[in-house]
């Protein structure tokens, strides 16, 4: 088990290596960055001036190795890189640096801490209704094969899977928020009661298409388990039908069900851009969009990394919960 | 007996799913027709009706991108620039005509015959919101952080003609030479050279006096990046709190030397696009809506009911084709000019539902010397588009395609009108759409992009402002040239240095209409439209007047409070509240 873990460790982190080095040198390809935060209007003289400031002037591999942090700080206007004698030290990545946003005139750890626990209560919200949704449709559909119950259930999920963000988030808010008025039109609020109110229906949208898939996944399994020999045991010993099914068919049926939950980890961090950007939820999704936008490199670079490390150590715990419920299954073997 | 799980019941008939898709689909379009509720047509609230201004209430109003900083010394987008208007003040500002007018200055500055010294003196009882008086040294204070290479706010390019600026900027003077603080209330500030363009710099947020003592002891504790987090200015009103990419708040400042009514508190939203914001005011939550999206500009500008509360007001920008004078074909002005006449502005307006107004020159109508019957100005005739493209050579059109540089859809659906309108003149029109970023990095080039969707918007109220950036051969360079129709012509380069050094303000008028005039026939750009931007207000917001250099200008509302809530069938019975 140690040993499977460290393999994945390492193997995680070549993953998100690549990943980070693909994407620091795309950023470039695609435009400049100083041209592109100070906006069309900037003279040259601005945009020469940033450059210089943030290191942007020097080779492309020399700022890489510099973000890495395996060689002198790019960033020479900052006491905070210079020791007492003025020289320049190290920072970058591997001291745990994730460097200064372009844009927002701070430390993009900063940045991040702002808009990570919005991203966070927007995806725990969102795969606790797929899970209450998608699971409960499940089990329903799956007790009633084939009944009509199951067909309603079945072409709902079809239709969640079908429709996408883009038409179902601005439908939900003409209709329940700006018709309506149950709930608010986007936003985040300012107190923590608040935030959960704004969250329901940008959290119910991101969960529809998870719901419909954990539905169609537990219907499937559980239709499966139901004509497993120690079911019909169970039930030949005369246990009540509800215990039939918790205890002995659901447990089983539960198996794919928890890979799916290890691999939607990931959607706790960055699967909400678009809906960020629909209901303007001020999370990572709506940062990465704007990022984007403005070249902001070293924002970019943060919540690229961030996706990575989220979807590494997703797929992990999905390995890892499974073998502990499969008594079967042996990690490291 | 108990029963066992059904794992075999019977089986639903195949038709059943399609069925219900139709029922469910027809049953939800059918309620949404009959039952659901209808969109507010007119305001859900009204004012108390008392006509006397006063100050009390919340004022809420909105934006659909990030507030990057309230440090006036990086304020350079809109957002920023809009918040730091209700945080500080400069020496100088505008009045709601666009003429300069002192603001902490007591009055407008003395200025020598020679155009280059400049004495400023500044109000008695001027606070900084931690209560402390201002004084010239806090001006001065000011603009050495403003022009210091380690601060490295981009506004220097504005301020660098004060003499010593450059010095100090480049590391090799202690303090500006040209900056002279002469007494508790006098300062005086020397150029190195005539500019004309300096007092519009001292009245941009660039130059806005920020209180010393805060931003250092901000600095030591939380680094630069602080002063743009807890701003202190001397502005109408003090930083509350911000909810960072969510809202800032800001508070009545009851020390303001300038005392109006006006609310206790202002409210920033920030991230709420256009549609949302638009949806929100509707519906009450918000007291002012700048740039309402499409589909409710429409419902506005129809609405009789919204009538009263919606200004539409030109903004002080132009857009165009940037076509490259160092590539052919448009190296050769004839093509160029066809170009201009060629394109039809009308239909632009017609595109945009009236939310342009064509343009014919590179001024906006606000603007002076703007002349609407400008001697070449560009306007649509297509019999001079051919007469230009036969004197150019090209009786039959061009024998290659020519490529327009583009970037969202936006400038697509306008740039598939250009390729119809330039078809009759034998120009087959490519378009090479590419990234915000791309479209900078590559357009600022020479001999890269044949011609370009571009646009300018003011920073300051001066022809030079769109003339010498754009046009002037100083802005080419080998990277990020302004001149990105890479224009050369000494006539224009000569009059408008002329113009930037004269101090009388008829003579520098006459030269820019001279300028003006250069430009338009010689077309560097096709001028395309001037866009028109819409405020919706609600009935108890007062005060309110759109403003010609400010485009968020809301220091001088008040409200009308307490609101009521009014039913809809009024609106449906065809009066107005």
């Amino acid at each position: 088990m140690t040993r499977f873990l460290l393999q994945r460790a390492f193997w995680g982190l070549g993953v998100v290596l690549t990943l980070v080095t693909i994407v620091f040198f795309l950023i470039f390809v695609a435009g400049d960055p100083a041209a592109t935060i100070l906006g069309p209007q900037a003279r040259a003289e601005q945009i020469a001036d940033f450059k210089a400031k943030k290191g942007l002037d020097r080779p492309l591999w020399e700022q890489f190795l510099s973000y890495l942090g395996v060689t002198h700080c790019v960033r020479t206007d900052s006491p905070k890189y210079r020791n007492a004698e003025g020289e320049r030290g190290y920072c970058g990545l591997l001291q745990g640096d994730l460097g200064e946003s372009y844009s927002h005139h701070e430390a993009v750890s900063q940045v991040i801490a702002y808009r990570l626990p919005r991203t966070l209560l927007l995806g725990t919200m969102a795969i606790l209704f797929e899970l209450a949704i998608g699971l409960t449709a499940g089990v329903v559909a799956a007790l009633r094969r084939n009944h009509w119950t199951d067909t309603v259930i079945m072409f709902s999920t079809f239709a969640g899977i079908s429709l996408p963000t883009y038409v179902t988030g601005p439908l939900a808010l003409l209709l329940f928020a700006f018709l309506l008025g149950w709930f608010p039109v986007g936003g985040y609020g300012v107190d923590p009661l608040s935030h959960i109110y704004h969250a329901v229906l940008p959290a119910f949208i991101l969960a529809i298409a998870g719901a419909a898939t954990y539905a169609r996944v537990m219907r499937g399994e559980l239709v499966e388990t139901l004509r497993h020999d120690h079911v019909r045991t169970a039930q030949a010993k005369g246990l009540r039908p509800a215990a039939v099914v918790v205890r002995h068919a659901l447990r089983n049926a539960l198996i794919p069900v928890v890979t799916l939950i290890g691999l939607s980890l990931p959607l706790l961090v960055g699967g909400a851009i678009i809906t960020e950007k629909i209901f303007a939820w001020p999370g990572l999704g709506l940062l990465t969009i704007e990022s984007i936008h403005t070249l902001d490199a070293p924002v970019i670079m943060a919540v690229v990394l961030m996706f990575g490390i989220a979807v590494q150590v997703g797929n992990l715990l999905a390995d890892v919960m499974v073998a502990a419920l499969d008594p079967r299954i042996r990690l490291g073997d | 007996m108990r029963s066992t799980p059904k794992t075999r019941p019977r089986r639903a008939p195949r038709w059943l799913g399609p069925l219900l898709a139709i029922a469910v689909s027809g049953t939800l379009i059918g309620a949404a027709i009959t039952h659901f509720p209808k969109a507010p047509i007119g305001p859900r609230y009204v004012g108390a009706g008392i006509d006397e201004p006063r100050s009390g209430g919340t004022f809420v109003f909105a934006e659909g991108s990030n507030i990057y900083t309230l440090d006036p010394h990086f304020a350079y987008d809109t957002l920023s620039t809009a918040a730091s208007r209700l945080l500080y003040d400069g020496l100088l500002d505008y009045d709601y005509e666009g003429n300069m007018i002192p603001s902490l200055a007591a009055r407008l500055p003395e200025v020598s015959p020679d155009g280059t010294v400049f004495l400023f003196e500044l109000r008695d009882g001027i606070k900084f919101h931690n209560g402390r008086e201002v004084t010239a040294e806090d001006v001065s204070w000011s603009m050495h952080r403003l022009l210091s290479e380690s601060v490295g706010s981009p506004g220097y390019p504005f301020f660098k003609s004060i003499d010593g600026a450059e010095a100090y900027h480049s590391g090799k003077a202690q303090s500006i030479k040209g900056i002279r603080v002469l007494g508790e209330k006098q300062i005086e500030f020397r150029l190195g050279e005539p500019d004309q363009t300096f007092l519009n710099a001292m009245a941009m947020p660039f130059s806005y006096p920020i209180a010393r003592e805060h931003v250092e002891r901000l600095e030591r504790e939380g680094g630069r990046d602080a002063v743009g987090r807890h701003p202190i200015g001397t502005g109408p009103f003090a930083f509350d709190r911000w909810e960072r990419g969510v809202q800032v708040e800001f508070v009545r400042f009851e020390e303001y030397w300038n005392p109006k009514p006006r609310p206790d508190r202002m409210v920033f939203l920030e991230n709420i696009a256009s549609d949302l914001a638009s949806a929100r005011f509707r519906g009450g939550g918000l007291d002012i809506l700048f740039r309402p999206s499409k589909v409710n500009r429409l419902f506005f500008r129809s609405s009789t009911i919204w009538a009263p509360y919606r200004a539409e007001a030109p903004s002080p920008s132009v857009y165009a084709i940037g076509l490259n004078c160092d590539l052919p074909p448009f190296d050769n002005v004839h093509v160029r000019r066809a170009v201009a006449f060629a394109i039809d502005r009308a239909k632009l307006q017609a595109l945009d539902q009236g939310s342009v107004v064509p343009a014919t020159q590179v001024l906006p109508p606000m603007l002076p010397p703007y002349d609407p019957e400008l001697r070449t100005r560009q306007i649509f005739d297509l019999d001079r588009a051919k007469e230009e493209m036969r004197i150019a050579g090209y009786p039959d059109g061009l024998p290659e395609p020519v490529t327009l540089w583009v970037r969202g859809e936006g400038d697509i659906r306008i740039a598939q009108l250009f390729q119809q309108d330039l078809k009759p003149i034998g120009i087959e029109l490519k378009l090479k759409q590419v990234s915000f970023a791309t479209y900078l990095k590559e357009t600022g080039k020479p001999r890269v992009a044949q011609a370009a969707l571009t646009g300018w918007h003011q920073d300051f109220p001066d022809p030079s402002n769109f003339m010498d950036i754009l046009f002037h051969s100083r802005s080419i360079h080998p990277e990020n040239s302004e001149n990105r129709s890479f224009y050369q012509n000494e006539e224009l380069d000569r009059i408008l240095d002329k113009a930037r050094a004269e101090v009388s303000r008829d003579k520098r008028l006459a030269l820019y209409r001279k300028a003006n005039e250069i430009l338009a026939d010689d077309a560097p750009w096709a001028f395309l439209y001037y866009p028109v931007d819409m405020f919706v207000w609600q009935p108890y917001v007062k005060n309110f007047r759109t403003h010609p250099v400010w485009q968020q200008e809301y220091r001088n509302v008040w409200l009308d409070l307490p609101r009521r809530r009014v039913s809809e069938t009024i609106y449906r019975d065809n009066s107005t509240p």
